[in-house]
């Protein structure tokens, strides 16, 4: 922690230190003491947020006036480059002769503290007040200096000089010390308070999942984060350089023209969708200001947009793949009731069995479509919460042995047995309607996706865990390990090489939708692709 | 007799086209898939084929590559009739070398037969 200490030096010649003033009266003291208050306040008005030294000064010394009397006022600040800025306000008329000796003073008292000779011609000065006239004969009689000593470096002091001997005691010295002190207290504060907010900040930027780092007007790479290491793949040892950057980005965007740019406009730029090797991101290069405008570099940003830009993608194809599976059917009753027209009007009379062809087309066309909007429909059910079950007492065994019953022809036709093993009767709780919706898309699923051999339903009471279990077992193509998962899950529809038992997948999410409704849990399990998978679905026994 | 290879998966719609190709007087050759659509164009050596794009096994699109990658069915020109319009699978579609495109829904059986004339017309007098 940085410590702000003020340590104060009395120079008083021996021969003046013999008029302290033993009488001083007891109003004047209590004047001085609303002085002191009242600069006190000015100062701490006046100095506000500030930080900086020279202005911390320059408000104090001006502020003395009506404290103590002087021909003049000085400080000495050693600037970082180790000269020395020497500013003097000149109350009364003095020569420069007077003011070298202040300067004199001072320097001496310096080399004093540090131990070493300040060579007086590394002293820009500056002297403001009034006029000088070297014919004032007068020299430094009485004066004092104050050093100011920041984190242990001595970075200034000031200097109260008259022209008056005895002038200034312990007293005068005290109050500005007390003042000094004052002020230094309030920058020590501060300045503890904007580095916990500066740690604050670092450990932000340090723990932010966006890749950050700021560069100088020289492209020099001032901050950066552990996310832009591990975005770039750069070692941790290493402090990166915008070079490292350059090369990440492999060429698919001139970071340092948008530095530039940003620079250049004074206002943000935004670089979206830049395409790495395995990652998409999007950059934000702000230009970063003091709050006084002063340009100190940019900072830039970079977000990670792989997954949104992934699902972004899902979503497109799944929108695509709607689109298409609502044109297919209409177009068929589009064209289908062209041709009927046609037909109908024909000059050698209406082809009966063709018009019948025909109107049985419109109707499978549209029974697909309706199927598909009611999936949709359900789905957006789902989705927005507003799934009402028609929950009554039902003996699942009748529901079943309806479905298997609904689908046998479906099954023959493609060779496929369709078997049912269950107990005679097993009453339980729930939606007919959307059971049978479920059992109906699993079995027609299990046909859809089963070449040759058999689907067995089962259905068995699991009273240790109070629920039923259906089962449909299929003999099919199967279900890749990783994507058993990703069956119930909207915009999932699998993109297997073999598209020719094409769906939407949605019945899936709505068969979903409807099990948890009920409390209970729907899941896949495939041994691998052709090795046959068995979906099942529980029931919670009331 | 002008043959046309009907590459459509969905078997209503491949239905209402041959029949009109055939009420128009043309050889409709229907394809249930790409890969049977590709095996098609080889054997028939179509005057014209008539390519859906989502198709089981093999897309339009690769069709359509396959077709252009041999000499024997180069030259077959291609329309392809499909329901995504999105402008992605469009400049693919002509990219691949088809000669028009025509989104399904929009068009009624006449229209596609017209468009089916008027390619064919061209061809010929390019031949």
């Amino acid at each position: 922690m940085l410590a702000v200490v003020l340590i104060g030096y009395i120079y008083s010649s021996m021969r003046e230190r013999k008029f302290l003033r033993q009488e001083a009266s007891q109003s004047l003291e209590l004047q001085q003491k609303v002085y002191q208050a009242q600069v006190l306040k000015e100062i701490s008005e006046r100095i506000g947020y500030s930080l900086d030294t020279a202005k911390i000064i320059d408000i104090i010394t001006s502020s003395l006036g009506n404290l103590l009397s002087y021909d003049t006022v000085a400080y000495m600040l050693i600037e970082e480059d180790g000269r020395v800025m020497f500013k003097c306000h000149v109350e009364n008329t003095v020569s420069h002769g007077f003011i070298e000796q202040v300067k004199e003073k001072m320097l001496l008292s310096f080399a004093a503290i540090l131990d070493k000779k300040m060579p007086a011609q590394s002293v820009d000065e500056s002297i403001t007040g009034n006029i000088l006239d070297d014919n004032k004969k007068i020299s430094v009689q009485s004066f004092f200096n104050l050093p100011v000593v920041i984190s242990g470096r001595l970075v200034g002091m000031i200097n109260v000089a008259s022209g008056e001997a005895g002038r200034y005691g312990d007293e005068q010295a005290s109050i500005l010390y007390a003042i000094t002190n004052q002020a230094a207290t309030a920058v020590s504060k501060l300045q503890a308070v904007l580095e916990n907010e500066k740690g604050k900040l670092s450990a932000v930027i340090y723990s932010l999942t966006d890749g950050v780092i700021m560069v100088n007007p020289e492209n020099r790479l001032m901050v950066y984060n552990p996310a832009v290491q591990k975005l770039f793949g750069l070692p941790d040892q290493k402090t990166p350089t915008i070079f490292d950057i350059v090369d990440g980005l492999a060429g698919k965007l001139d970071i340092r023209t948008k530095i530039e740019q940003a620079l250049a406009q004074d206002q943000p730029v935004v670089a979206q969708d830049v395409y790495l090797k395995d990652k998409a991101l999007e950059m934000g290069f702000s230009p970063v200001k003091t709050a006084q405008g002063e340009k100190l570099g940019v900072s830039v940003v970079f977000h990670d947009i792989t997954t949104e830009k992934t699902l972004e993608k899902t979503r497109q194809e799944f929108t695509a793949m709607m689109v298409h599976e609502l044109r297919a059917p209409l177009t068929a009753v589009r064209w289908s009731s062209e041709s009927l027209l046609k037909n109908l009007a024909a000059a050698q009379g209406a082809d009966a069995a063709k018009i019948k062809d025909t109107v049985v087309t419109i109707e499978t066309a549209s029974n697909n479509m309706l199927e598909l909007v009611n999936d949709l429909l359900d789905v957006a059910k789902i989705e927005a919460g507003k799934f009402e079950l028609n929950a009554q007492d039902y003996d699942l065994v009748e529901v079943m042995k309806d479905q298997v019953r609904a689908f046998t022809p479906q099954a023959t036709a493609k060779h496929l047995q369709l078997n049912l093993a269950a107990p005679e009767k097993l009453t339980a709780k729930f939606d007919r309607v959307r059971i049978s919706q479920v059992l109906g898309n699993l079995i027609s699923n299990a046909i859809k996706y089963t070449d040759s051999g058999q689907i067995d339903l089962s259905l068995r009471a699991d009273q240790a865990n109070k629920q039923l279990v259906i089962s449909v077992k299929d003999t099919g193509i199967g279900v890749a390990h990783e994507d058993v998962a990703q069956l119930f899950s909207k915009f999932k529809q699998l993109q297997s090489g073999d598209r020719s038992r094409k769906g939407t997948g949605l019945g899936l999410v709505v068969s979903r939708g409807i099990i948890e409704a009920h409390g209970g849990k729907i899941w896949a399990e495939s041994p691998g692709e052709n090795l046959g998978s068995t979906f099942y679905f529980s029931l919670p026994l009331a | 007799m002008t043959t046309i290879v009907v590459a459509e998966d969905d078997k209503l719609i491949s239905g209402s086209l041959c029949d009109a190709l055939k009420a128009a007087g043309y050889n409709p050759v229907p394809a249930y898939d790409g890969e049977e659509a590709v095996a098609k164009c080889k054997e028939a050596a179509p005057n014209l084929l008539l390519l859906d794009i989502m198709m089981p096994k093999l897309d339009g699109i690769s069709v359509l590559w396959e077709l252009k990658a041999n000499p024997a069915t180069a030259n077959v020109p291609v329309v392809v009739l499909t329901n995504i319009g999105d402008v992605e699978t469009i400049s693919k579609i002509v990219e691949a070398g088809a000669v028009d495109y025509l989104l399904k829904s929009d068009q009624s059986v006449d229209d596609i037969i017209q468009k089916v004339k008027d390619v064919l017309a061209r061809s010929v007098k390019l031949a």
